[in-house]
Order: C-alpha cells, then structure tokens, then sequence
C-alpha cells in the first residue's frame, strides 16, 4: 500500500506544477494594471511604478514571474502581498478557519445525509422518503446565497439563536450555521446517494442470502446493506471536502468569516498572483490528499479491493 | 496490507477527524463587550500602515486615530492647529512652521520638526514607492508626481531648530495650512526609519489612540492615547475596526447589535434603512463628488464651439434628480456645482450652474446647433468599471436618458476591473466619455478644482486646458482672505460650467446606521465618522 500511496503523491507533482502555470497565466493575463489600481484616482509617477514592479516582479515575462514564484514557494517563502503581509502567513491564519468550516459542514452533512438516505432507502415510497426528496430538491434548486441570507436573516437577526456572523472568533458555536448553509447543498446530494444506494443493495444477492440465513434484520441492514451502499457515498464525500473549501467564498462573504475563500477573493480583485496562485495551490493539494485518501478509504468498505 | 474490522476503522477514521476539529476549536470565548469601545465596519488596510503609503479607506481609518498632525480639521472642515503652534508666510510661498513643544509618540520620543521633515522626505524619495507621493508635490525639490528630485530628500523643506523648520512651494498657495491635516503630512518617530516593515505592522503615532492590535483580516483595536493632548479628545474607552468584505453582513451585525457603527448602507438595505427600527439610520449630504469626463481629444467633444455646444446638451439631457431617487434611492443628491455644498467657501447658484438642469428642449436644441456645424455620426459612449457597487445602474440609466432625450446612439461600456479602466484612462488610449469620482483631500472646493481640472494638473484624465481658468484658480491660491478665494473659485467654476470638462452628476450622500444605543455619531466633511466622540 505505501508504494501506492507513494506513486499517487508523485502524480501530485505535475498536476501542482500545471495548476500553477495555469492559474498564474489567467492571472497575468487579467486585464488591467495592479499598479494602477493601487493608486486609485491619483497619478502615479514612473519611478514609483518601476519600483513597485520591480519588487513584485511585475516587469518580468510571466515565465519568469512563475519560474521565481516556484523557486519561492520550494524554499517556503510565498511572496508578498501588496500590503506587505508574507503569503505564507496569511494562508497559515485562513486555511485552518476555511479547514475548520468545511469539515463541520462534512460532519454536518455526511451524518444527517446518512442517516436520513438510509431511512427512506428502507422505507422506500412511504411519507419520510417522499417528504426527504422533496426536501433535498428544494434545497438543490435554492441558490446557496439564497439559503446563506435567509438562515442569517431567521436565525441570526430576528430569534437570536446563532450569531449573525463570525468575525474574529472562529470557534465552533459561531461557525455553526455558515457550516450549516455550507453543508446543506451536499447534505441533498448525500441523502439522495445513500437513498439509490441503499435500495439497489435491497435487493442484492448476498443481501438475500443474509435474510435466508435468518439473519436479524438490523443486522442485515448494518452489515450487509448500509456498508456496501457507502462506497459511492464516500467517494462523494472525499471529493466534496475540497469543493466545501473552495465553494466557501459565498459563504465566507456572507458570515464574514475570516477564511481562504474571502482571501482569494481579495486577492483576485487586486490581482495578487502570490497570493492566487499560492491559494489555489494549496487548494489542489487538499483535492489531490483527499481523492488518495478516499481511494485508501474504499479498501476498509470493501474487502474486495486491495492496493499494492 | 490487510485490513479487518475495516468498518470499525473507517468509523475510528470519521470519529478522529472530528475529534481533532473539535480540539482546535477551543472554548467559545464570547463576546467581548467592554461597555464603551466602539465597534465600526472597515476592510483590511491594502498597504503597511504606513501614512505616507496609505491611500484607501481601511488603511486611512486606522491612520487617521493613530496619527496627528501640524492641523486637524473639525466635523465641519474648519482647520485648527494641532501639533503645530503657529503656521505662517508672508509671501503665501514660505511657510514657516512652529511645533508646541511636549508633543510626544507613544514610545516616548518626542514630535520635533525633524519628525515631520523625515517623513515627508520618506513619502516623496521615488526610492521608496510611496502611493501618497503626489502630497509632495506642492515642495521645491519634488518633480510633478510629488517626487524628490536630487537626492532623497525634499530640498524646500529646512529644520531651523528642535521645533521649527520652513517649508519653501513651487508656487505661493494661501491654503498651504488647510492641506497639513492630511495623513501624508503626518509625523513619523526617529525609529520607523530603522526598520519602515515592521513600522507598517505596528506603527507608532501621536494621536488620540494608538493601535493596540491588528489581527489581519480580523479586526484592529485602537484604545487611547494616554499622553495625547490635542483637539481631538477620544470620549470612548476605545475603538475596534472589524474588517468585512461584504458590507451585508456588517449590515446584519449591525441589526444583531453585534457592531455599532456601518459608514456605508450597502445597496440592498439602502431602500429600506431609514425604516429599520433595529437600527439608527444617519443621511446627512456628503463630499464625494461623482461626474463623467469627456476627453479634450474626443472627436466632436473638443474644446471649440461644437465641443461646447455637445457638453451642454448632454448635461441638459440628465435628469440627475430622477435617477438619484429611482436609482441610487436618495443615497445621491444632485450636483450643484463642481464641489459639494459641504465645503467651507462652497457658492450656491453660480451663473452657468443652470446647465445641471433637466431641460429636454433646450438639450435637443444645443445638440442641433452642435450638427449644423459640424454634423455627428457614430456613438456616445461612457465607460466605467463594473466592479465598483453600483457603478452599472446608473451608467445605464444616464445613457438611456441621453439616447431617448437627444435621439442619438449612445451605449455604456464596461470594464471588469478598476485597474483596467484606470490604466486605459491613464495612458488616454480610453477614447470614450468616463465615470470619475473624487473625495477632497482637505476641505476646499480648491481641492476640488486645481488637481482635477489645472492644466497638466495630475488628476486632470480629460486633458482639459483652459489658460482664464489656470489664471483665476492661482489667484484663488494666492487670495488674502476666505470671501475673496471663494469669489475666486466660483467665477473659476462660471468658466467650467462653460466649458464643461466634465459633466457634473451627484454628491453622494452619507447613508449610515449605527447601532442601538450608540450615541454621538455624526459625521465629518470627508464622510467619515466622528470616531472620538462617538459613545455608547
């Protein structure tokens, strides 16, 4: 399994390297001068801009821009943001608040996904399923700001049961209902996965082989339908861990939270490559670590899965 | 590798993860409510903290409490010494500038002329890269972008002794004084030159507060300066900006009593905060000025007879009050002039201001007059950045008025990013009408008129040159007394509103809320909030 796990990271290499080369020539190639704009209405003198460029590299070819940013970024050192913060800081004091976010919505979803898919897939047709899958619909088909405002809107501002946003003070209580809102989109798909899931493995063989061995039928539904329905459901769930990250910055403006997602989303309007790129790179980190451990994860479910 | 009871491990796997999350969480720790620090909405400052390199809002707030300097200027835009004792020229052009004596940073070391003439030099050395250099530029020894020419040092500027030094301009300026409450100008101590970064990070000042910490994308806590004795007196116990990118959801706290004060309504509530009983709403008109300008270069917009005739009719055909109720919902006041009615010396009712009226007729009319000279085929369009709030409404609805009004072609034109729009207006390669806005640096329509409409003036993007206007506006600078300057500056605007460089549109109105229970909140002449005085 380590020579697996070994090979993956390697293949981890050229897919940084691309995402990078990638996300730094759209960067570069968004119209417009940052230095310009960080002088707003006022004028900016030649030598004032020929110093700034300089020191953020902006008078390089992009190549090179990149080639520098990679050297860096090997050594630790991820630039510099154009207020002088080290990039490198500003994603250690974001990334663990977003990480934190998006795996209390994980929770979140993935418990009540489960659980709730699960029922109705045993109960297929009667009232809980039919009312979860309207449910799950309705939650899909509501754009996620939509949710965001109205859950702020009812249970931040009008019955003060949650604070209304987050701010400084990422703890758990306050972080509860943006993990709510970030996780309910996904809580719709995961019920309705287990729910498929679920039914399909109803009817499977060993299933019925499991009953007519007199099985109990808890039993049969914890040990032989639920495990086996949860490998697409994993599979969903590992992947979405990385969307939850990246898809946070609508709820990141919306709770204010103090995460990756509203640094990027400063970070592009000022066109910051460093900051960008170093960003989205970590962000393709977490995707790649998150499908090898799903892939590792299929091997505890399934014992007919084996990697060497 | 074989695993058994996977179950059980894929579960111990799921429980870990959690646990670990649960453990970085920490304990809950509360509101921290101390009864009168005041909370207000801000965004992370852009750029080190430092004054000479600070240009935009989140930055300025912090700076602006942190720092005083030779003047301060009350709510009203009246100017009062500060740290300096006296100011005074004979010849309006040689400034001599006398500190009061006692005035120290809060590390102990005192504010003496070298402060001032250090950090004035910091700005204006192209060697550091300074945003505010631009301030500099009234100096002898500074080029037109506020540059040190010669070295790294501003050479009009001289220490005479300990607490005095002169200050030589380019050119005599009656209003030198008024601009020194302007953070470019403010002091820095002897030890922000040893190490300018870490200064940025935690800079050291002289006034009302000082900048206890600075969680970045957080917050800021300002408390007050024990040793600060100026006019400026802080009535809270303190002053924390919490730093938002979506003004929504600092709206929301406000609602929840979770801040105490927003400066700026974001557009969703602007319909309905005047309504809101869980909140104070302020709207006091403002200074911000907004306008189009038309390029001096742009065919059949030039600065002859036909130019003028277009200028004029496309001014006639705004109705400017309409689209501030319909689309900015009263957050604008129609322009009256080329400054805002806020500012000290501000004229009512200037012969030629009736060109900001809605007349239809008589708009189709001059349009008419523009053709039979020359005739005018093509589009009319105005380009702004899309990015900015609000920007895309009303450059719609000002263009639908100017089509439908003179029945010619006309079209907005977006771009993404202010920094696209401004780099294309920079190097006027825009060739199109386009949006611009300004907030004065110190309280004088002068401000308002010199840098933008000056010849070769370094905000002046329309390229406008207008040799009896130059004249009147270095009489203005050069005027004795107040009533004079003023008569000054309003015959300067009866030659604008001639000429119409720009196209005068709004006053963008202050539109704020503060919490309940918040008190004092009252607003100054740049549209900021009173900080000191506000209690609660």
């Amino acid at each position: 399994m380590w020579w697996y796990v070994g090979k993956r990271l390697l293949q981890a290499i050229p897919v940084v390297l691309g995402a990078t080369l990638l996300i730094y020539a759209m960067v570069f190639l968004q119209p417009g001068d940052p230095i310009t704009a960080l002088f707003g209405e006022k004028p900016v003198s030649e030598a004032a801009r020929a110093n700034l460029e300089a020191q953020y590299n902006l008078d390089k070819p992009f190549i090179v821009q990149w080639l520098l940013f990679l050297g860096g970024a090997l050594t630790g050192d991820l630039g510099v943001s154009y207020s002088g913060q080290p990039v490198a800081d500003l994603i250690g004091r974001t990334f663990p608040v977003t990480v934190k976010l998006a795996v209390m919505a994980l929770i979140i979803e993935a418990v009540l996904g489960i659980i709730a898919g699960f029922w109705a897939g045993l109960r297929r047709g009667k009232i809980f399923d039919s009312t979860m899958l309207v449910v799950s619909l309705l939650v899909i088909a509501v754009p996620i700001f939509v949710l965001g405002f109205m859950l702020q809107l009812v249970f931040g501002v009008k019955l003060h049961w949650a604070p209304a946003t987050v701010g400084g003070d990422a703890s758990i209580g306050k972080l509860i209902l943006p993990a709510v809102v970030l996780g309910l989109v996904s809580f719709a798909y995961v019920l309705r996965l287990t729910r498929t899931s679920v039914i399909e493995n109803l009817s499977a063989d060993h299933v019925r082989t499991a009953r007519a061995k007199g099985l109990p039928e808890g039993a049969v539904n914890r040990k032989h339908v639920l495990r086996n329905s949860l490998i697409p459901v994993v599979t969903f769930l590992g992947a979405d861990l990385g969307t939850l990250m990246a898809g946070a910055i609508v709820t990141e403006g919306i709770f204010n939270v103090p995460g990756i997602g509203n640094l990027a989303y400063q970070a592009v309007q000022r066109g910051e490559s460093p900051t960008v790129v170093s960003v989205v790179t970590v962000m393709v980190l977490v995707y790649v670590l998150m499908s090898l451990l799903v892939d590792l994860l299929y091997a505890a479910l399934d014992p007919r899965i084996r990697y060497a | 590798m074989r695993l058994t009871r996977r179950t059980r491990l894929a579960g111990i796997a799921l429980v870990a993860v959690g646990s670990l999350t649960l453990a970085a969480c920490g304990g809950d720790g509360g509101e921290d409510s101390s009864d009168n620090v005041i909370t207000s909405f801000s965004t992370e400052p852009q750029n080190p903290l430092v004054p000479s390199n600070t240009n935009e809002v989140g930055g300025g707030n912090i700076i602006d409490l942190v720092f005083a300097g030779l003047v301060s200027y009350t709510p009203e835009g009246d100017t009062e010494m500060e740290v300096a004792e006296s100011i005074e020229s004979d010849d309006n052009r040689t400034w001599t500038i006398t500190l009061k004596d006692g005035w120290t940073f809060s590390d102990g070391s005192p504010v003496t002329a070298q402060s001032f003439v250090d950090a004035w030099n910091y700005g204006a050395d192209p060697d550091n890269a300074q945003l505010g250099a631009y301030f500099y530029k009234p100096f002898e020894g500074t080029d037109d972008d506020g540059n040190s020419t010669g070295g790294d040092t501003i050479s009009g500027l001289e220490v005479t002794d300990e607490l005095s030094f002169t200050a030589t301009l380019k050119e005599p300026e009656a209003e030198f004084p008024k601009r020194l409450g302007y953070s470019a100008y403010y002091p820095l101590p002897e030890s922000a030159f040893e190490d300018m970064e870490a200064f940025g990070e935690s800079p050291i000042g002289n006034g009302p507060y000082t900048l206890e910490s600075w969680d970045h994308d957080v917050e800021a806590a300002l408390v007050p300066n024990g040793d600060y004795d100026g006019n400026r007196a802080p009535q809270n116990e303190g002053v924390t900006f919490k730093f938002y990118t979506d003004p929504d959801a600092a709206y929301t706290d406000v609602q929840s009593g979770n801040l105490d004060v927003l400066d700026r309504v974001p557009p969703s509530a602007l319909s309905s905060y005047e309504e809101d009983d869980q909140v104070q709403p302020v709207t006091e008109p403002g200074s911000v000025f907004m306008s189009f300008t038309i390029p001096s270069s742009l065919a059949h917009f030039g600065e002859d007879e036909e130019g003028k005739l277009r200028r004029q009719a496309l001014s006639l055909a705004i109705d400017r009050e309409q689209i501030a109720e319909k689309i900015f919902n009263g957050a604008n006041t129609a322009a009256t002039d080329f400054s805002s009615p806020l500012m000290p010396g501000y004229t009512e009712d200037i012969p030629g201001s009736e060109v900001l009226e809605f007349d239809v007729e008589q708009a189709k009319d001059l349009w008419a007059q523009a053709d039979a000279i020359a005739p005018f085929e093509g589009t009319f369009e105005l380009s702004y950045n899309s990015d900015g709030p609000g920007n895309k409404e009303w450059v719609e609805a000002a263009v639908n008025q100017i089509r439908t009004n003179l029945e010619i072609e006309a079209e907005p034109k977006a771009f993404a990013t202010f920094g696209e729009f401004r780099e294309l207006v920079t190097n006027r390669s825009i060739g199109t009408a386009f949006r611009t806005s300004w907030q004065p640096d110190y309280p004088s329509v002068y401000n308002y008129l010199a840098p933008l409409y000056g010849t070769g003036a370094g905000s002046n993007d329309g390229d406008y040159s207008n040799a009896e206007f130059d004249d009147l506006l270095g009489q203005a600078a050069a005027a004795e007394s107040e009533d004079e300057r003023a008569q000054f500056l309003a015959q300067a605007q009866e030659i604008l509103f001639q000429d119409l460089p720009a196209i005068p549109l709004w006053n963008q109105n202050i539109s704020a809320v503060g919490a309940q229970g918040v008190n004092n909140l009252e607003f100054n002449w740049q549209n900021v909030p009173v900080y000191h005085n506000i209690t609660k």
